[in-house]
C-alpha cells in the first residue's frame, strides 16, 4: 500500500482545479507527476499535505486515511514535502531551520533543550550531505536561490519521512546543481525512499523517473515508465496541442 | 570555557538585577518610588506579552484585557468574596489562564492584522461588560480593593515594588526557559512562517495556544499584583487599548528576540510617561509622543534598541569577524591567484 488518491476533486470559485484525481504511486520509487501549467498538480500536491481541503475524495497512505487531516499530522504519517517557491525560515540559522523539522511531542520533550547534541549531529549531517554544512551558522535570508533549495529539502529530509514530495525541485537551479540534485533524488531513493516528484525539466524527469503520471485538466491522462510516455499521444497532445 | 560575550552578557544581567534591587534604597521620595513600581509592572506585562509577540510574531493590542481581568478577578475575589489577597491572586492567575483557552482558540484562528482587531474587540466587549455588570465590578464607580498590609504609604510601594520585580524575575527565567527549547524553536518557526512550521510537523495551533495561555498567566498576575497594589479598579483604565499599546511599544522598542527586550524597553517608555505626565499634565500630548516613538522606532530601529546597540558594539571591537561573501570573496581571489601561478 502507498499513497494514494481517489477522485480527489478542488474547485476554487468557478476553475475546476482538481476534476476527480483518482492516482496511485508506486512505493520505494521515483514517481513523477507532470502535465501542462494549471493542470492542478500543485493543487494534488497541496491536496494531499492538508494545505487545503479537497471537495471531494480520498487521501490514503498505507492503509491509513488521511483525508482532511491537518498538515502537521500528515507530516507525521511520513510525507515530507517542499514547496514550489522554495520557504525557508528566513531570519534562523541554516541549523536551526533544519532543527526545526523535528518538533517535541509531550511536555518534557518540549522544553528540552533545542540544541541538544543528537539534533544538532543529525542536522550537520544533512547539511553535509547537501553540501551547505559551511553555511550552518548563516541566516537562511543571506543563502542563494539554490543554497536554499538545498536548506529547504535538508529540513524536509531530517524529519525522516518515507515518503518525500518535491515541487519543482529544478526550478530556478543552475545546471550544475541540477545534476547534483538529480543524483541527490535517485541515491535517496535507493535508501528506500519514495518520491514524487513534480517538475517542469523534461531531461530531469525522464532521468531519474521510475514511474510517471501525466495531469492535464485536474487529472490523470496517463501513466507509465518514462519510455512509454514519451511516446503517448495524449501526452504529446496535452503538451503540444497536436 | 565561557565566551567573551557570555561573560559580558551574564555582567549586564547581574547589574540589572543590582540595579533594580538596590532602587527603593536610593529613591528619594515616595513618588519616585511609586513610579519606580509603575515601571516594573509595566515591564512584567510588556514581558509578559512578548511570550506571545515575541515568539509567534503575533501582534495582541489585547493584553491590557487580560491584565484587567487579573486585577477584577483578584479585586473581586479579595472585596466581595473575602479570600486573603494572595490566595485570591493565585486564584485569578488560574482563572485567566482557563479563561485564556477558548479566547485564544478564537482569536489564534485568525492571522496577521485579523488577529490584531480580534484582540482589539476583546478589550472593547470587556470594557462593556465591566462597566455595565455593576452589581459584581462596581460598574463605572469603580472598585476599592482593600489593602493587604497595614503599612505606611512608602513601606507599601516597598514591598510591592519586591513583588512586582519577584515576578518579573519569573516571567524573564519562563521565556528564557521556552526561548532556548524546543518548544521555543517551533513558536520562532510559526513566527518565519507558519504554513512551512505546519508543513514540517509542528502542530501551530496547538503551540500557539499553549504559549497564549503562558502569557495570559503571566499577565493576570501582573493584573492582578497592580489591584492589590493600587486599591482601587476602574472599567475605562483596565480595559483601555491605551494598554496594550503601550506594551507593544515597549516590546518593540527593546527588541522583541531579546529576552531583556521588553524590560529595557518598559524602562524607557515607562519613565517618558511618567515623565509627560508630570509636565504636561493632563493635556494629550503624551500620546502624540509615544505615537511619534512607536513610528521613529518601527521605521529606523524595526528590531529594537538592544540589536541596535548590539550592531553597534560589534562596528567597534571588529576583528577577524567577516560576512561569508567577503570570506567567500577573499578565497575567491586566492583560488584566482593560485590558478595563475599554476598556469604559469
Amino acid at each position: 500500500m502507498t499513497l494514494e488518491t481517489t477522485g480527489l476533486s478542488k474547485a476554487f470559485g468557478g476553475v475546476t482545479a482538481l476534476d476527480g484525481a483518482s492516482v496511485s504511486f508506486h512505493q520505494g520509487e521515483v514517481n513523477a507527476l507532470i502535465g501542462p501549467n494549471g493542470s492542478g498538480k500543485t493543487t494534488y500536491f497541496n491536496c494531499v499535505t492538508g494545505m487545503i481541503k479537497p471537495d471531494g475524495g480520498t487521501v490514503s497512505y498505507q492503509g491509513r486515511d488521511l483525508t482532511g487531516k491537518a498538515p502537521h499530522r500528515i507530516a507525521r504519517a511520513g510525507i515530507g514535502r517542499t514547496f514550489q517557491l522554495c520557504r525557508t525560515f528566513p531570519r534562523m540559522t541554516a541549523l536551526e531551520n533544519v532543527l526545526s523539522a523535528v518538533p517535541p511531542t509531550g511536555l518534557i520533550g518540549g522544553l528540552r533543550s533545542a540544541r541538544g547534541r543528537a539534533e544538532i549531529e543529525r542536522a550537520m549531517g544533512w547539511l553535509t550531505r547537501l553540501g551547505i554544512e559551511h553555511l550552518a551558522g548563516s541566516e537562511a535570508r543571506d543563502l542563494s536561490w539554490g543554497q536554499q533549495k538545498l536548506l529547504e529539502l535538508a529540513g524536509v529530509l531530517m524529519a525522516e519521512p518515507e515518503t518525500v514530495l518535491l515541487d519543482e525541485p529544478a526550478g530556478g537551479v543552475n545546471p550544475a546543481l541540477l545534476d547534483r540534485i538529480g543524483v541527490l533524488i535517485r541515491e535517496l531513493n535507493a535508501e528506500g525512499r519514495t518520491f514524487v516528484i513534480v517538475e517542469h525539466n523534461m531531461d530531469l524527469v525522464m532521468s531519474i523517473s521510475d514511474h510517471i503520471v501525466v495531469f492535464d485538466r485536474g487529472r490523470p491522462i496517463a501513466e507509465g515508465p518514462p519510455s512509454q510516455i514519451r511516446t503517448d499521444e495524449r501526452v504529446l497532445g496535452a503538451y503540444l496541442g497536436v | 570555557m565561557p565566551s567573551g560575550s557570555k561573560v559580558l552578557k551574564l555582567a549586564a544581567v547581574a547589574l540589572l538585577a543590582v540595579a533594580v534591587l538596590a532602587f527603593p534604597s536610593i529613591a528619594p521620595n515616595p513618588y519616585i518610588l511609586s513610579a519606580g513600581v509603575l515601571v516594573v509592572y509595566y515591564a512584567v506585562l510588556a514581558t509578559s506579552w512578548n511570550f506571545v509577540g515575541g515568539f509567534t510574531g503575533y501582534i495582541s493590542l489585547g493584553h491590557g484585557a487580560l491584565a484587567g481581568l487579573g486585577a477584577y478577578s483578584t479585586g473581586i475575589l479579595v472585596a466581595k468574596a473575602g479570600l486573603p489577597p494572595f490566595l485570591a491572586l493565585a486564584a485569578a492567575g488560574a482563572f485567566v489562564g482557563l479563561l485564556a483557552v477558548p479566547i485564544g482558540l478564537a482569536a489564534l484562528r485568525v492571522r496577521g492584522a485579523s488577529f490584531v482587531i480580534v484582540s482589539i474587540s476583546l478589550v472593547l466587549i470587556l470594557l462593556l461588560v465591566f462597566q455595565s455588570w455593576s452589581s459584581v465590578t462596581g460598574g463605572s464607580r469603580g472598585l476599592v480593593v482593600p489593602r493587604p498590609f497595614q503599612l505606611t504609604r512608602p513601606e507599601h510601594h516597598r514591598i510591592f515594588y519586591f513583588l512586582f520585580a519577584g515576578l518579573l524575575a519569573l516571567a524573564v527565567l519562563a521565556w528564557w526557559l521556552i526561548d532556548r527549547s524546543r518548544f521555543g524553536l517551533g513558536l520562532k518557526s510559526i513566527r518565519e512562517d507558519e504554513d512551512k512550521a505546519e508543513a514540517l510537523g509542528t502542530a501551530t495551533y496547538a503551540y500557539k495556544l499553549i504559549v497564549f495561555v503562558v502569557s495570559a498567566v503571566f499577565t493576570a498576575l501582573a493584573g492582578g499584583l497592580y489591584a492589590l497594589w493600587f486599591g482601587d479598579l476602574d472599567p475605562v483604565f483596565q480595559f483601555s487599548i491605551l494598554t496594550g499599546s503601550y506594551l507593544v511599544l515597549m516590546a518593540l522598542l527593546g527588541g522583541v528576540r531579546q529576552l531583556f527586550g521588553p524590560v529595557v524597553g518598559a524602562l524607557i517608555v515607562g519613565i517618558a510617561l511618567e515623565f509627560f505626565k508630570v509636565e504636561y499634565g493632563d493635556t494629550p500630548l503624551h500620546l502624540v509622543a509615544t505615537g511619534l516613538l512607536l513610528a521613529l522606532v518601527v521605521l529606523f530601529m524595526p528590531d529594537g534598541v538592544l540589536p541596535a546597540i548590539a550592531d553597534l558594539i560589534k562596528r567597534f571591537g571588529r576583528s577577524d569577524r567577516t560576512s561569508i561573501r567577503e570570506v567567500s570573496a577573499a578565497e575567491l581571489r586566492e583560488q584566482r591567484l593560485q590558478n595563475a601561478g599554476g598556469t604559469k
